[in-house]
């Protein structure tokens, strides 16, 4: 690798149906690694990557956070949307971006 | 025949009793949409210069007037007095609903960027249907003026804003592409963002508040006593257009299993409170 490169960590933030990674993903965020990125909310249709969070691992994602389970057990009460895997991928970028 | 009730939206400029046509009460199947999904739309027949006059105000304004906007442009009481806005807040927030004194111009500037994921207010929701919001657009909003964006079916759950910091295209996420005139009621506490605004020109929209003031004791919509009584549809499920099947199997995200049965015992108890049963 020379020095006009870095090696960086792309993350991808699945909010999935259930605590299994085959299960349909409700909410997908993208941050990549470069000065200035910004998430944002689509205005139009929105074209999903990915279908499950398995599919994304085959696209080579690596999880490296699984949904925490220990939340206290409501049978009543909703909060938030389906179960939160976190992906990372390493991969070169320009120094200068 | 047109049947005549009487309603009393109470406005803070002063009460104001309305004769209302009973055409413009939603049916049982528009309430419980209403509970399932968590918003109502309305497209005001009034003319379109009506709606582009407004716009052009909005347009001049060089300051925000917060809860004045209503003094700054005294058109919009023309919306608040439309008789499908009341009739629609007649059928879910119950006869002497209150015009809030609070609303608001929202004015999206060109490159103002999108707006997070939010749920106005603290987290300590209800399966009561007390309050919710009208926005009003005054002009037609397409994808690149910014428009604000719902998640239909997020209205009862208890999260905190700071934890949806995570989340940026929530499946079945719905952007109010909506035509001039459009009255959106959402209920007060659905997610809701916006897009960025990459046109040339502000995008307004006017939030309005309002109120129950009392418990239903009686369904106040146009409501048949037999709406529940149909039975499941296993085949059709939510394709089916009434309203136990409507509140039994409509899942506008997709959520898990268990969010759903629970969502689904929310809903019937808000159809139950809307009916006066409780």
């Amino acid at each position: 690798m020379d020095s006009d490169t870095q090696q960086r960590q792309r993350l991808l933030y699945l909010h999935a149906r259930t605590p299994s990674v085959f299960s349909t993903i409700l909410g997908y965020t993208l941050i990549e690694p470069v000065r200035g990125y910004q998430t944002e909310i689509s205005a139009s249709e929105f074209e999903w990557p990915y279908k499950t969070v398995h599919d994304a691992i085959v696209d080579g994602w690596q999880v490296v956070q699984f949904p925490h389970l220990q939340a206290p057990f409501d049978d009543k009460d909703l909060d938030v949307v389906g179960y939160e895997f976190i992906l990372q991928k390493i991969q070169s970028y320009p120094s200068a971006t | 025949m047109v049947n005549i009730i009487t309603s009393t939206p109470i406005a803070d400029n002063g009460a104001a009793t309305q004769m209302i046509d009973k055409h413009y009460l939603l049916s049982d199947v528009e309430v419980a949409k209403f509970i399932t999904y968590g918003y109502h739309m309305v497209e005001l027949d009034l003319p379109a210069s009506f709606h582009e006059q407004i716009a052009q105000q909005l347009d001049g304004l060089q300051s925000n007037p917060g809860d004045a906007i209503t003094e700054t442009i005294p058109e919009l009481w023309q919306i608040l007095e439309h008789p499908a806005v009341v009739g629609a807040l007649t059928s879910l927030l119950g006869h002497n609903y209150r015009v809030n004194s609070h609303r608001h111009w929202h004015c999206k500037e060109p490159d103002s960027p999108y707006m997070h994921w939010h749920q106005d207010s603290t987290n300590n929701r209800s399966t009561q249907i007390d309050r919710f919001l009208g926005l009003y657009y005054p002009r037609t909003i397409t994808p690149d003026m910014g428009p604000t964006i719902i998640v239909p079916g997020t209205q009862f759950r208890n999260a905190p804003t700071d934890r949806m910091a995570t989340y940026t295209n929530i499946r079945g996420q719905l952007p109010l592409n909506v035509k001039a005139g459009t009255v959106a009621f959402t209920h007060y506490d659905l997610w809701h963002g916006t897009g960025a605004n990459r046109s040339s020109v502000r995008r307004h929209m006017i939030k309005f508040l309002f109120n129950r003031t009392q418990p239903n004791s009686a369904p106040t919509w146009n409501h048949d006593p037999d709406a529940l009584n149909k039975v499941r549809d296993w085949n059709l499920r939510d394709k089916a257009e009434d309203v136990n099947n409507i509140l039994t199997f409509v899942n506008p995200i997709g959520v898990s299993q268990s969010d759903h049965y629970k969502e689904t015992a929310i809903r019937r108890r808000c159809w139950a409170e809307l009916r006066g049963e409780s």
